[in-house]
């Protein structure tokens, strides 16, 4: 069968047809086979946004498929804040829905189990296939349970994590609720690289807070640090000390000597000088990108999956993007900011392989608010840019230790604003 | 809480609207026509804090605003002139072609304007 001219001219007015279509309703065949299929794996802020942006700015061209086995997203970012009372669980939870309706992003609700790099294709929960012609995998992080002594998954659920916002962030808020004052708590820090630099120490701040809201001021909050420091130290410090005199102590290796096992039965973690003994023990371990990155052959050595600065996309494989956590991003931190940052950049390179589109130079944005006291929280954050193979940092800044109370209000708006910026630009 | 229409008009936005302004800054900025395609990609990067809707949250919307007052308030982060440290840094590496672009984009945002230009 040969087409005619008018042929194709009515093909491609039913696929214009079809890609003005209200998403959602079922677009004729002709058009569905015309289109790139771009499946996403993981719906945090780098998979979300980048699902959001291709099928938003395509217009109907590109076929997104988001997997994502959870029907409501918990934030990492701000779960410190719900520690701290300052947000309720409902404000750092939220829905597909505007990118579903809104954007006609298809939300297939299982886990991706497996990826044929081979096949283009990714093994869903239910035992199917789905094809892609490129695939981007934002699945965030993966806990090394064992990189703890005594430690796992079954532990965790007496002695959590809560570095994976959910049950377990809603379990060590309720621990922290129920401690009477006098408690001990030992939180143990990860090395690096892990998730959010910054926020093991937030977490001590608000967790001080709320003790200190309680009138616990006998309590008391030991960090065993396998680091010998900590982003943001000076700032962290300084904030201790002017507003939980004597509630908290940071010890680095030196100090504890070692950290050993941990123990739940006994609420113990050994070190180099003897056991510590706690009623809340908050055990943080080293992490690694998500499984799924790691199974399909993205990671290196370092557990984490090396990219190309200038597209996000795997240096091992030109049909997969990978994003946020489970990247080797240069300078840039593991942060929701930056996942959102590297999303938008690897939206604009994938449009353009797939549907021809202009792409325009990589550009990357970060900025990481912590929340020490009420009012009073610091930054730390920067602009990158491919450099030197990898993504590098071009400008940077940090919080000063003078700064007067008024700038920290100030800096505390702006992270509740920023919040509420970046939820929208990813869900809204 | 949440103010659908921007209470905070930023104080050099309301004197260049008024047309009491002398601009000493990004004269050449103002005069390139911002290409719409590059500034909704760099918008990318305003958006992750400032709503692409105009809502206010704790951080200034930055939609509707007339170029010349995006170009000149961007204008004075990069010379250090406006404080904020996220803005300096983000400011610092744009020229004049993406100020233009920026400005473009977001001015044809906001309550009253056309559909978003996408």
């Amino acid at each position: 069968m040969s087409f005619t001219r008018r042929d194709v001219v009515k093909a491609g007015a039913v696929a214009a047809a079809a890609a003005a279509l209200p998403f959602g309703l079922a677009a004729p065949a002709i058009a569905q086979g015309a289109r790139p299929r771009l499946v996403v794996i993981g719906g945090g802020p780098g998979g979300a946004t980048l699902a959001k942006y291709v099928a938003r700015d395509s217009q109907g061209a590109v076929d997104v498929t988001l997997v994502e086995p959870k029907e409501r997203f918990a934030t990492c970012f701000h779960s410190n804040l719900y520690l701290g009372d300052f947000k309720g669980w409902d404000e750092i939870e939220h829905g597909y829905e505007r990118l579903t309706q809104g954007y006609g992003v298809v939300h297939a609700r299982q886990a991706a189990t497996a990826i044929d790099r081979a096949a283009k294709t990714v093994r869903l929960g239910d035992g199917s296939d789905l094809p892609y012609d490129h695939l981007v995998v934002a699945p965030g992080i993966d806990i090394i349970y064992d990189s703890v002594e005594g430690y796992s998954e079954e532990v965790a659920e007496t002695l959590p994590h809560a570095w994976l916002a959910g049950p377990q962030t809603q379990l060590l808020k309720a621990q922290l609720d129920a401690l009477e004052d006098g408690a001990q708590i030992l939180m143990i820090a990860p090395p690096n690289p892990y998730r959010c630099p910054p926020g093991p120490y937030e977490r001590v701040s608000m967790m001080a807070h709320v003790l200190k809201a309680k009138g616990h001021t006998r309590s008391r909050i030991v960090i065993l640090d396998p680091k010998p420091s900590f982003s943001k130290q000076a700032l962290f410090a300084a904030g201790w000390q002017r507003y939980y005199t004597g509630m908290v102590e940071w010890q680095d290796p030196s100090i504890h000597g070692g950290i050993g096992a941990v123990d739940a039965a006994s609420m113990t973690v050994e070190t180099g000088f003897g056991p510590y003994e706690a009623d809340l023990i908050n055990v943080i371990p080293a992490q690694r990108a998500g499984a799924i990155a790691v199974q399909a052959g993205l990671a290196d050595e370092t557990g984490f999956c090396p990219i190309l600065p200038e597209s996000m996309r795997s240096a091992v494989d030109e049909n997969v993007t990978v994003l946020g956590d489970a990247t080797i991003a240069g300078d840039m931190p593991k942060s929701g900011f930056s996942a959102n940052s590297q999303a938008k950049v690897a939206a604009n390179a994938i449009r353009a392989t797939l549907t021809g589109s202009r792409q325009f130079p990589a550009r990357y944005a970060n900025t990481c608010w912590s929340l020490i006291a009420d009012d009073d929280a610091v930054k730390v954050g920067g602009r990158y840019e491919p450099a030197d193979g990898k993504i590098t940092a071009t400008e940077t800044f940090v919080s000063q230790l003078d700064e007067d109370d008024d700038l920290r209000r100030q800096t505390q708006a702006e992270n509740m604003g920023w919040y509420e910026g970046i939820i929208a630009d990813i869900f809204a | 809480m949440r103010f659908s229409i921007p209470r905070l008009l930023p104080p050099v936005a309301a004197l260049a609207a008024a047309g009491v302004l002398v601009l000493s800054h990004g004269a050449r900025a103002q005069g390139l026509a911002g290409d719409a395609e590059y500034g909704a990609f760099l918008a990318g990067e305003c958006v992750t804090c400032h709503q692409e809707s105009g809502d206010f949250d704790g951080i200034p919307p930055i939609v509707g605003w007339p170029v010349e007052s995006f170009v000149h308030a961007m204008e004075l982060y990069k010379d250090g002139t406006r404080e904020n440290q996220v803005m300096r840094t983000i400011a610092a590496r744009y020229g004049d072609e993406e100020l233009a672009a920026l400005a473009a984009y977001f001015a044809a945002l906001g309550p009253g304007k056309a559909e978003n230009p996408r």
